[in-house]
């Protein structure tokens, strides 16, 4: 659903011709424009204003960031998890993506149809169900007590329990990205390669891994730069002494109305985001990520 | 926020919007259907809120015509961010004495003084709130893990022989007390309170603290579905699981009784309806009817006249619990609540 | 490698059907396998206002973006696919940016900004906000079907003597609608879910189902929102037998 990418034609516009001036092209993106300048510009300007104004003007904000322990443990926390988060997604994910595109057309429809039902159920509904999951009287618990007695083990409110159920909400946009690439892959290559007699594994490395890196950089970028910015799973079912930056800036906010603090730890968050996709953009377009 | 940028670009901007606003237009006259005059209660949801529909809010209706919505989840804060932004969500609310103090302090609180002669009983009227109820928390435990066992606070902290995971409300100000309960200090000698010695007594069962609640419905179901197995908690939920036969138990030894005040956010639109309905919820048999079905005592004195004996036994302020337990005081706090309040949540956090 | 694949596939499906036997629980708790099976939670989703009022909420706003987003994205869209000009790379990139800005950082913004202009907690505060998020994946669907679309069939309408805005309706229109369907779809179903936005900026009246949700979940995890969570996720499975008949018809 979401492979959108299409080759560009690029072609002049013909019921406009380009005698026409190029006005016209500017007059049609213009409400959109505007509407996006004042009611998403400017909010985000705020964010950045408030950063260095609130309560009162300086950099005090920033600085008590990159000086204060606990602020400098939720970032690392915060890097940390969501680098391991995207890995952790493409190792999963790369099986499934790879059987996708290899399997018989009934097979990777169905397993198309499961990965996208995932990926349009809600963020809330699949932390919920990981709560019920994970919980003390959930099935894992249950499934424990059945077979090995003794006390269910301790799950939710963890620092396990936000990842796994944080690769799970996630797996969907790797496993999307990585079967955008393989299967561009010709299935002729693969033959044309068995029959000059490379192994299957050598095959694996040097013809479909180097076919899948796009799809590989595609997918850990998407994965790690929405982890970085998740806020629900982690305040719903992560353990209170491991918060990540989006947790933290929603609770200077809820508990403290602490704007200025709030915002200078949004402009650090946006800051990182905007890094990994600035680098992203300068190696492939950024058109592509969402291709 | 931008507060100081000065108030006339606001005005220009409010203006801009409703000439240009076509949206902004069309949206109201879907609001307006449901007429009639509306009070937002903020509520603790479940049994406190059944029994406040029950025996305030419905009485109220029928006598005023001006339906009650309830809202939730309870937060102090955004009692201060509405009066700051002016958006209302709710126009009446309940604060514990600790945030009573904090709300008073940072001007949230609309004055009350209009009901001066008809809440006239002492301590009823208190920083612009208006006494209602009394409310304990309470240790309680998972009985299949420990049997009757624990006693006291101290025992909550005694991590050798009660193992186990751990659970307290986020809310600095009644932490603090319990902690130093926990480390030995007795109950009548904890205000004011040695800061530092609370914390080092978290510091030791921090681990044990697997998370903490905020929203009284949360802590029930923490206890009910065995994910802590010992748990500071208001006496009313315990009781609601313990009547639901769910193998939980509680102690009102060491209990610490807050009493929860109505007030009315400042700056409301409905200020005057808000004020009738503070009025109304502590009228006598009102809010003898409401604690007797959420289990708490009430600060009306003269609401004891409908209470009978056997429903008092349930009530943290009756006369065979009340010298079990003891009672926050805010003025010997011992510290700026605001700054601890702030310390604590960084505790929480590292 | 297929059957770990397969694996996979499963860790991504079972979770979510562990929401819907959780639905029909008859138990307060979250207690799974539930003790014993009802319908109370049903009974009690659609007779409490406090479920049925956001929902309501979220159908409206989700449909008002959705109308909104098509009006300043498809004109844009047009543009963008079939005119070269200066300043495009960057039009581009600024129509993505909704996208990239992570939610909670944006929340933060629109609380301070709506609250400025009086539209905290309101209805256009909170469609103002979801079509911002709305344009980016609204604008990718269209653009995209805008592509594949073969121009030859409005030269021959403006060959034939119609007026290029007689050649859109009839001709353009008709071939590009299922791509305007799926694009305002798609910004439907962004504002209908969008969740961190709306905890800070809708309010008692305006309270959209996801924030009813969060909060319910914060509150006391009952299995009132396993009920919800297989509505939707009954509303999700319907839609997607939907498009694979579309396909399956369309050949």
């Amino acid at each position: 659903m979401r492979a959108v990418a299409s080759p560009a034609t690029g072609d002049a516009g013909f019921a406009v011709p380009a005698a026409r001036g190029t006005w016209r092209p500017w007059l049609l993106v213009a409400p959109l424009l505007a509407f996006l300048a004042a009611f998403f510009l400017v909010p985000l300007g705020q964010v950045l204003v408030m950063s260095v104004t609130d309560p009162e003007p300086g950099f005090g904000h920033f600085v008590a960031i990159a000086t204060d322990g606990f602020f400098l443990r939720v970032l690392a926390q915060t890097f940390a998890t969501a680098l391991l988060v995207a890995v952790l997604t493409l190792l999963l994910g790369f099986p499934l993506a790879y059987a996708m595109a290899e399997a018989g057309p009934r097979m990777a429809a169905l397993m198309m149809v499961l990965v996208t039902m995932s990926f349009w159920t809600s963020f809330l509904v699949r932390t919920y169900a990981w709560m019920v999951i994970l919980g003390k009287s959930g099935p894992i618990a249950w499934l424990s007590a059945t077979l090995l007695g003794g006390a269910p083990p301790e799950l939710l409110f963890t620092r396990f329990s936000s990842t796994l159920a944080m690769v799970h909400i996630l797996i969907p946009y790797m496993v999307l990205s990585l079967y955008a690439a393989l299967r561009r892959i010709e299935p002729a290559v693969l033959r044309s390669a068995a029959s000059l007699g490379a192994p299957p594994v050598s095959v694996f490395r040097h013809v479909i891994l180097p076919l899948a890196a796009p799809g590989v950089v595609n997918g850990l970028t998407l994965v790690f730069v929405l982890c970085l910015g998740f806020y629900v799973t982690p305040v719903l079912i992560g353990s209170p002494r491991e918060q990540m930056i989006a947790g933290v800036i929603g609770h200077q906010v809820e508990e403290f109305l602490a704007f200025g603090e709030a915002s200078a730890l949004s402009v650090v968050l946006l800051a990182s985001t905007m890094i990994v996709l600035g680098v992203y953009h300068r190696r492939f377009g950024l058109d592509r990520l969402w291709g | 926020m931008e507060r100081t940028t000065a108030s006339a670009t606001r005005l220009t901007r409010r203006a801009a919007f409703s000439l240009g606003g076509g949206l902004a237009l069309s949206i109201p006259a879907f609001r307006r259907l449901r007429a009639a005059e509306t009070l937002f209660v903020n509520t603790w949801g479940g049994p406190w809120e059944r029994a406040a529909a029950k025996h305030l809010f419905e009485p109220f209706t029928r006598e005023t015509g001006a339906d009650i919505r309830p809202v939730s989840p309870v937060s102090f804060a955004k009692l201060a961010a509405q009066v700051r932004s002016g958006a209302y969500e709710f126009d009446v609310t309940t604060l514990g004495l600790a945030e009573l103090v904090r709300a008073h302090r940072a001007n949230l609180l609309e004055s009350l003084d209009s009901l001066k002669d008809r809440v006239n009983w002492r301590g009823g009227l208190y920083l612009n709130g208006v006494a209602s109820h009394a409310f304990a928390t309470v240790l309680a435990w998972n009985q299949q893990k420990y049997g009757d066992a624990p006693r006291t606070w101290k025992d909550f902290w005694d991590l050798a022989r009660f193992p186990g995971s751990r659970c307290l409300q986020r809310y600095a100000a009644r932490v603090l007390p319990i902690a130093l309960a926990g480390d030995g200090v007795p109950t009548d000698k904890l205000y004011p309170l040695d800061i530092e010695r609370a914390f080092r007594a978290l510091d030791r069962i921090k681990p044990s603290l697997r998370v903490w609640w905020t929203q009284g419905q949360q802590s029930a179901q923490l206890l009910r579905d065995g994910e802590v197995d010992m748990i500071g908690i208001w006496h009313g939920r315990v009781i609601e699981l313990m009547d639901d036969n769910k193998p939980v138990t509680m102690t009102w030894e060491g209990g610490q009784i807050d009493r929860a005040y109505w007030v009315v956010a400042r700056g409301t639109p409905r200020r005057d309806l808000a004020r009738r309905f503070v009025e109304a919820a502590v009228q006598p048999e009102r809010l003898a009817g409401f604690c007797k079905e959420a289990l708490y005592g009430p600060l009306n004195p003269n609401s004891f006249a409908y209470v009978s004996e056997a429903d008092a036994v349930r009530m943290p302020t009756s006369p065979q619990n009340y010298p079990k337990v003891f009672e926050q005081d805010i003025e010997n706090f011992g510290g700026d609540v605001t700054q601890v309040t702030s310390r604590f949540e960084r505790w929480v956090g590292a | 490698m297929i059957a770990l694949g397969w694996l996979v596939a499963m860790f991504v499906a079972a979770p979510l059907l562990v929401v819907i036997p959780i639905s029909f629980s008859d138990a307060v708790s979250l207690e799974f396998p539930p003790p014993s099976w009802g319908l109370r939670y049903y009974q009690a989703y659609f007779a409490d206002p406090r479920w049925t009022q956001p929902t309501i909420n979220s159908l409206i706003i989700a449909t008002a973006v959705a109308a909104l987003t098509m009006v300043l994205v498809t004109p844009a869209a047009f543009a963008l696919v079939r005119h070269r000009f200066g300043g495009k790379g960057a039009v581009n990139l600024l129509l993505m940016l909704p996208m990239v800005v992570p939610h909670i950082v944006i929340a933060i913004g629109y609380y301070a900004f709506l609250s400025d202009i009086g539209l905290l907690q309101s209805f256009p505060g909170v469609i103002l906000a979801h079509t911002a998020l709305s344009v980016p994946v609204a604008f990718l669907v269209l653009t995209a079907s805008l592509k594949g679309f073969d121009r030859t069939l409005e030269r021959a309408a403006l060959s034939l003597g119609a007026a290029p805005w007689q050649a859109f309706l009839h001709v353009t229109v008709p071939v590009l609608w299922p791509g305007f369907a799926a694009a305002a779809l798609f910004a439907f179903v962004q504002s209908f879910d969008e969740t961190v936005v709306a905890i800070f900026v809708s309010g008692a009246t305006t309270e959209t189902l996801p924030r009813r949700m969060f909060d319910s979940i914060r509150m006391q995890a009952d299995p009132v929102i396993a009920v919800v969570s297989t509505l939707l996720f009954g509303v999700v499975a319907l839609l997607a037998l939907a498009a694979m008949l579309r396909r399956r018809a369309g050949g």
